[in-house]
């Protein structure tokens, strides 16, 4: 498009060629033909619409406007179904969003009072893991090996002309009772894991522990404390029972200590009581 | 008093005929519509000028309607459709308004 200054042929305003798009538009509203066919003319009058085609083009901008409006008005109805779809839709989707943080919300209580039931329950473990254990080695089921003192026994030298001098059963069970009695966490005679239900006999010409035949010396390893076990051992019962076999009939009674004592478990484990823990026995 | 006669007549059957629009053609509607609007204003103001001329009427208004359904229909298939009818609607809304204002002119004097 070309803009060359031109005069305005019924002297209107000028278009120049610097001015902007609005002021063009603005200045150009009329349409220039108008002016320019009037002068063609030369008389400048009017040709008043008379003739079919302007008729027809009248009749068609009624048309267009009468097809507009009708279609506009068409459109609304459905324009609003739509409005009103997506409204619903929001609202159900709202809906479902304040559901959702219900839920989570709920969820979370949940996560965290399981949180609690599970750290109750850890906690339950592992002192009933320490219970267990400690339990484990006064029962005899586990091997044990720690400090504690290895008493040497024997029947006094010249035993076949003294028959005090040979050890007896209940002479063993004193000094394991005593043992027991002075703090000791396991004891052992000759390897074999003594516990509560063990059996110290005399059964035929030998001491039995369990059944099986020992002979002399026995030596009888005890974990717990050294340096207060051989103390506490001879102030107890069994203790002064055996010092006084000791120094009576020469029956051999020799404590050491020892840090390093290993005790075998109990080979022969039964169940004999059980229950079902917090349920009725 | 033959355009008034026409333009009730153009209305009336628009409305009462309904001819079905091609579905193609549904969006430049509008368009032509404003289009046609601005031909029309131009006319009445040049008729209020004495210096209306029906044949430049009728090729304003066929041409008008063209071109700007044409602009339409090239910013559809070039992907800036919506932003080229705002820009025809600004352009000939502008002109609608000023040649409002010269026909305002001519009635009220003011």
């Amino acid at each position: 498009m070309t803009l060359e200054p031109s005069q305005s042929p019924a002297g209107g305003p000028t278009t120049r060629p610097y001015d902007d798009l609005l002021t063009q538009i603005l200045a150009g509203a009329v349409d220039q033909d108008y002016v320019v066919a009037a002068q063609r003319r030369g008389d400048g009058g009017e040709r008043s619409g008379g003739t079919p085609a302007f008729v027809v083009v009248v009749a068609l901008f009624g048309i267009l406007l009468g097809v507009s409006a009708l279609k506009a008005d068409q459109d609304r109805p459905v324009q609003a179904a739509e409005r009103a779809q997506l409204v619903d839709q929001i609202h159900s989707r709202q809906a479902r969003l304040d559901a959702m943080h219900n839920s989570l919300t709920t969820l979370q209580d949940d996560v965290t009072r399981r949180q609690a039931v599970l750290s109750s329950t850890l906690a339950d473990e592992a002192s009933l893991g320490d219970r267990l254990s400690a339990l484990a080695v006064g029962a005899g089921t586990v091997a044990v090996t720690g400090p504690g003192v290895s008493v040497t026994v024997d029947d006094a030298p010249d035993s076949g002309s003294v028959p005090d001098g040979v050890i007896r059963d209940s002479d063993l069970q004193l000094l394991v009772n005593g043992l027991w009695e002075a703090g000791a966490e396991g004891v052992a005679i000759d390897g074999h894991r003594v516990t509560s239900l063990t059996s110290i006999r005399y059964a035929g010409r030998a001491i039995t522990v369990d059944y099986r035949s020992l002979t002399p010396p026995y030596v009888v390893d005890a974990i717990g404390n050294p340096d207060t076990l051989p103390g506490r051992l001879l102030q107890s019962d069994g203790g002064k029972v055996w010092v006084e076999l000791h120094t009576n009939l020469g029956i051999r009674f020799d404590i050491e200590t020892s840090q390093s004592l290993t005790l075998p478990a109990y080979p022969n484990h039964r169940l004999i009581h059980a229950r079902v823990m917090g349920g009725r026995p | 008093m033959i355009a008034v006669f026409g333009l009730i007549v153009g209305v009336l059957a628009g409305i009462f005929l309904e001819p079905t629009v091609p579905e193609a053609l549904q969006p430049y509607l509008p368009i032509a519509v404003v289009a046609a609007l601005d031909a029309v204003f131009g006319g009445l103001r040049a008729y209020l000028d004495g210096i209306f001329d029906d044949k430049v009427f009728v090729v304003s208004f066929v041409s008008n309607v063209l071109i700007a359904g044409l602009i339409v229909y090239l910013g559809d298939q070039l992907g800036v459709g919506g932003q080229l009818s705002t820009g025809v609607i600004v352009v000939l809304g502008i002109r609608i308004f000023s040649n409002v204002a010269a026909i305002r002119r001519h009635v009220f004097h003011a």
